[in-house]
C-alpha cells in the first residue's frame, strides 16, 4: 500500500553566543525547506532576535536563503526556524544505464567531481572501484549499504569541517560524515550525486501531536535517469520521514548557519530541533 | 639624411614592423613621427628619454614589483595606429564585449548557450571564476563589464588578434592618461599640428558609465571607487581616477551595509553609495560570500547588489569569462548570442581537455605557450623555446594531472615597434591593452590604449610586472597597413579552434581602405 503523506511540523532553534559580545554581525540562513515532487512547504518563517530586516532570495543551488545583518552590539544571536511541511514517499528512480550516464556527464559536471569535502583518496578509489554491480541503480544501493556498515554512528569524534576521507580514516562519524563518504564514491564510480541536507523525523509511525526531539540530518541523491535520494546513515527508505532543505555538492553549499561577526571574540553554538506529525485537515 | 635613427632602424626578420614594412618603407602612419624623429640627434633623444623619465618619478607613476617600486619606463616614439584600422579595432572589441556580457548574463541565468552544448557545461563549472554567488544577480542596466581590457597583438602576418580578455579589474589606464601628458610636454614637436585621438576624456566616459548603470529610481547615484589600500600595485591609478572623476576614494572599512542598502562614512555621517568601481578582486570584495578572513572588503555588499540597490562594477563573477580556455570559445559566443562571424581573430589555442588537441600540444611542447587559465601578469606563463627541458618535464606532469588548469597557444612573435634603447631606435615587441567601457548604449573604446613593449631585445613579455615598458599610443587619419601574407593553411586546419575564414586584414579592413 502506497504510505499516506505526513504533514510535519519543524522547529529548529540555533543560538549563538559571542563573548565578548559581537559588536556587528552578516549572516545567511538555510532552513526553508523546499518545495520538491515529493514535498510541499506549506509554510515557513525565520524569526530573528535581535529583531532584524530579512532579505530573501534563490541560490544558485535553488535554496532559499535569509539574509541579515545585525549592525549594534549584540552578546547572542538568535535563528528560530518555522516550518509546516508536507512530506510523500519516494518517487521513481529511472533506469539509466552506465552509458546514458556517461552523455550526461557534461550537463551534471558539478555532481562527478570532487570537492574538497569529497577528495578521491587512494582507499577511496579503491573502495569504489569493489562496489560497481550490475547496474547504476543497483550499484548506488551497493554504495549505500557499504558507507552505513563501514562507518559506525557517533558524534564527537568529526566535526563539521571533516572530509570524507578523513571520516573514513576515523570510522566514525555522524550523518554528513556518511553523506560525505557516499557521494564521494558515487562520483568515482560515474553516478552523479548530491549532498541533501534537511531534517529527519526520528520515528518510523509518530502519532499526530507528539512533539519528539528532533535533528538535522543529511543524507544523498543519486541520479540514474531520475534523482532519488537514499539515507546511508540509517539505511531506511527515504521518504515521509525526510525533509529537505538544501542540495548541492557538498555541505559548503547547504550550510544552514553562516555568517561572519565582528568583535574578535570567540562564540559558542547550541542547536535544538522539534519535530512533529501534525493533522492534516 | 644618412646616419639618423630611422635611417638606422634595422627590422629583425620574420615579425611584422609597426612602423616600416619588409621594404624599408615608412608605413603612412609614422611619416610624421618619423620625419620628426630624424631631425633629432642622438644626444636630443637621450635627453628627452631622461626627461620622460624624471616626470614619471615627479608624478609617482610607478609599478610595484615584488614590493619594490620600480619605474615603469616611457619610451619616447610612440606607437601609432592608422584611423581606418582603429575602426577595425573598435568594431571588434564592440562585438566582443557584447558577446562576453550576453555570456555572462546566460552563465549566471539560464545557461542556454551551456543547453546548446555550444560551450561544455563542465568547462563553465569547473572554471575558476564561476562563482555561484553571482548567480542571480541581476545589474539594473544589464551591464557586467563596465570596463574591459581585451589585449591585442598583431601576428607575423600584420594580423591583429586577441591574445586575452580581462573583464575584471583590467588596470593600465592611468599610463596611458600619464603618457600623454608626459609625452606633449617632453616632446611637443611630435604633436605639432596633428590630430591624435584624444585619450583625455577617459574619465568623463567613465564615470558617465557608472552612473548610467546605479540602481533603478535613483537619479542623482553617488559613485566610489574602492581600492585596497596604499600598498596595493595599482593604488596610484585607483586614486587618480577617483580625482579625475570627482567621486570619492575608499576602502571597504569606510563602506558598511545596512539592510540592503549600502553606506559610506564620512565626517558628516553616514551617506548613502549607488555604484562601487571597486579594484578589489572578487574573492576579497564580500567576506559573507567570498573569502572570510578579507579585511580589505565589505561584509554583504554582493546581496546589496542582488537586491537591485548596488550596483558592483565591474561585476561580480566576470572571471568565468576571462578564463583562458572560455577565452577559446569567445568566437563561437559571437555566433550564438549575435550571430555574427568574429571581426577579431582569436590566437591559435590548444583545449586541453580535449584529450586529441592535448596530445598534438605535448608533442610539440617546446614550441609553444603554455598559460594557467587563471594565470595574469605574465606569472604561470612558460614561453616552450626558452624554457629548459627539465621544467618543460615538470610542466608536463602538471598537465596531464590538470589538463582543465592550462591551455597552449601558438608562440607568435608579435610584431615590434621602433623603440629608444639608449644608444638608438631598436625594434622591441609590443602589444596593446585598448579600454572599452559599455555603459549600456554602446560600447565605448578609447582611442589608442596601452601599447606595453618588451624592453630586452627578443623578449616576448610584456607585463609590467615582468619589467617591461609603455609607450604613449596615437590614432591619427592615414590607411590600414599592407599584411605581409596569410596564415599558413596547414596552420588554421591543424587547430580545432576558431575557423578564420575570414581574416580581418582580407576582408573587412580592404573593403574600409576602399571606401
Amino acid at each position: 500500500m502506497r504510505p499516506q503523506p505526513w504533514r510535519l511540523e519543524i522547529e529548529h532553534c540555533t543560538t549563538f553566543t559571542y563573548d565578548p559580545p559581537a559588536r556587528s554581525s552578516y549572516n545567511e540562513v538555510r532552513m526553508v525547506p523546499l518545495t520538491t515532487v515529493r514535498q510541499t512547504t506549506m509554510s515557513a518563517r525565520v524569526e530573528i532576535t535581535p529583531n532584524s530586516r530579512q532579505y530573501r532570495y534563490w541560490d544558485y543551488w535553488g535554496t532559499q536563503v535569509v539574509a541579515f545583518d545585525i549592525p549594534a552590539s549584540h552578546p547572542q544571536l538568535e535563528v528560530r526556524s518555522v516550518a509546516v511541511v508536507d512530506t510523500g514517499p519516494a518517487g521513481g528512480r529511472g533506469d539509466a544505464g552506465w552509458g546514458a550516464l556517461e552523455s550526461m556527464g557534461s550537463q551534471m559536471a558539478e555532481f562527478l567531481v570532487p570537492t574538497p569535502y569529497t577528495a578521491w583518496t587512494p582507499e577511496l578509489v579503491a573502495v569504489a572501484e569493489g562496489l560497481r554491480t550490475g547496474g547504476p541503480v543497483d550499484t548506488v544501493e551497493a554504495v549505500v549499504e557499504w558507507v552505513h556498515s563501514a562507518l559506525q554512528y557517533q558524534q564527537g569524534v568529526t566535526g563539521v569541517h571533516t572530509s570524507a576521507a578523513e571520516a573514513l580514516d576515523a570510522g566514525k562519524g555522524v550523518c554528513q560524515d556518511f553523506a560525505h563518504i557516499g557521494v564521494t564514491l558515487l562520483r568515482r564510480l560515474g553516478i552523479p550525486a548530491r549532498y541533501v541536507s534537511g531534517y529527519l523525523h526520528p520515528k518510523p509511525d509518530p502519532s499526530i501531536g507528539e512533539e519528539m526531539a528532533g535533528e538535522s540530518h543529511a543524507w544523498i541523491e543519486a541520479w540514474t535517469g531520475d534523482w532519488w535520494e537514499s539515507d546511508p546513515t540509517n539505511l531506511v527508505a527515504v521518504g515521509t520521514r525526510h525533509v529537505v532543505v538544501g542540495r548541492g555538492r557538498d555541505y559548503a553549499d547547504v550550510t544552514p548557519v553562516k555568517g561572519i561577526y565582528a568583535g574578535g571574540g570567540d562564540d559558542t553554538m547550541t542547536t535544538t530541533v522539534r519535530i512533529t506529525r501534525t493533522p492534516r485537515d | 639624411m644618412v646616419g639618423d635613427v630611422i635611417d638606422e632602424y634595422r627590422l629583425p626578420a620574420g615579425v611584422f614592423d609597426e612602423m616600416m614594412d619588409t621594404g624599408g618603407r615608412v608605413r603612412s602612419q609614422y611619416h610624421d613621427v618619423a620625419s620628426v624623429l630624424a631631425q633629432m640627434g642622438d644626444t636630443d633623444l637621450i635627453e628627452r628619454s631622461d626627461r620622460l623619465a624624471s616626470a614619471f618619478r615627479d608624478q609617482g607613476v610607478t609599478f610595484d614589483l615584488d614590493g619594490e617600486e620600480r619605474p615603469f619606463p616611457l619610451d619616447v616614439v610612440p606607437r601609432v595606429f592608422a584611423a581606418a584600422e582603429w575602426a577595425m579595432v573598435e568594431e571588434g572589441l564592440s562585438q566582443r564585449v557584447r558577446a562576453l556580457e550576453a555570456f555572462l548574463a546566460d552563465v549566471y541565468g539560464q545557461g542556454r548557450i551551456l543547453d546548446a552544448e555550444v560551450i561544455p557545461r563542465r568547462l563553465v563549472t569547473s572554471s575558476p571564476g564561476f562563482l555561484r554567488p553571482a548567480h542571480g544577480v541581476d545589474p539594473p542596466n544589464g551591464v557586467r563589464v563596465h570596463v574591459a581590457g581585451i589585449d591585442i597583438i598583431r601576428d607575423e602576418y600584420g594580423r591583429l588578434c586577441v591574445l586575452e580578455d580581462n573583464l575584471r579589474c583590467p588596470s593600465g589606464v592611468s599610463y596611458v592618461l600619464a603618457n600623454r601628458r608626459a609625452m606633449a610636454r617632453v616632446l611637443p614637436e611630435l604633436f605639432t599640428g596633428r590630430s591624435i585621438g584624444p585619450v583625455s576624456d577617459y574619465p568623463a566616459r567613465l564615470v558617465a558609465a557608472l552612473r548610467a548603470a546605479a540602481p533603478r529610481g535613483i537619479s542623482d547615484p553617488t559613485v566610489v571607487v574602492l581600492t585596497p589600500g596604499v600598498f596595493n600595485s595599482a593604488f596610484y591609478e585607483h586614486a587618480l581616477l577617483a580625482r579625475l572623476m570627482g567621486v570619492e576614494l575608499v576602502e571597504g572599512r569606510d563602506l558598511i551595509c545596512r539592510g540592503s542598502d549600502l553606506f559610506v562614512r564620512t565626517t558628516d555621517g553616514e551617506m548613502p553609495v549607488h555604484v562601487v568601481y571597486r579594484r578589489i578582486d572578487d574573492a576579497f570584495l564580500d567576506p559573507l560570500q567570498f573569502r572570510p578572513e578579507s579585511v580589505v572588503g565589505c561584509p554583504g555588499i554582493v546581496n546589496c547588489a542582488r537586491a537591485g540597490r548596488v550596483t558592483i562594477a565591474n561585476a561580480v563573477g566576470n572571471g568565468v569569462a576571462d578564463d583562458k580556455l572560455v577565452y577559446s570559445y569567445v568566437p563561437d559566443m559571437i555566433r550564438f548570442y549575435l550571430d555574427e562571424d568574429p571581426v577579431l581573430d582569436n590566437v591559435e589555442t590548444y583545449r586541453l581537455i580535449i584529450e586529441s588537441e592535448r596530445e598534438r600540444a605535448m608533442a610539440a611542447m617546446p614550441e609553444l605557450v603554455w598559460k594557467r587559465v587563471d594565470g595574469s601578469g605574465g606569472k604561470d606563463l612558460v614561453i616552450g623555446p626558452t624554457t629548459p627541458a627539465t621544467e618543460l618535464v615538470r610542466l608536463k606532469a602538471e598537465v596531464e594531472a590538470d589538463p582543465r588548469a592550462w591551455i597552449a597557444q601558438r608562440l607568435v612573435r608579435f610584431s615590434t615597434a621602433p623603440t629608444w634603447t639608449g644608444d638608438g631606435l631598436n625594434p622591441r615587441h609590443v602589444d596593446l591593452r585598448p579600454f572599452a567601457v559599455n555603459d549600456g548604449e554602446r560600447v565605448w573604446v578609447m582611442p589608442g590604449g596601452l601599447t606595453r613593449v618588451a624592453l630586452s631585445e627578443g623578449g616576448l613579455v610584456v607585463n609590467s610586472s615582468q619589467g617591461g615598458g609603455s609607450k604613449d599610443t596615437w590614432v591619427v587619419g592615414g590607411v590600414v597597413p599592407t599584411p605581409a601574407g596569410r596564415p599558413p593553411a596547414a596552420l588554421v586546419e591543424r587547430m580545432q579552434g576558431p575557423p578564420m575564414q575570414r581574416g580581418p586584414m582580407s576582408g573587412g579592413a580592404q573593403q574600409q581602405q576602399q571606401q
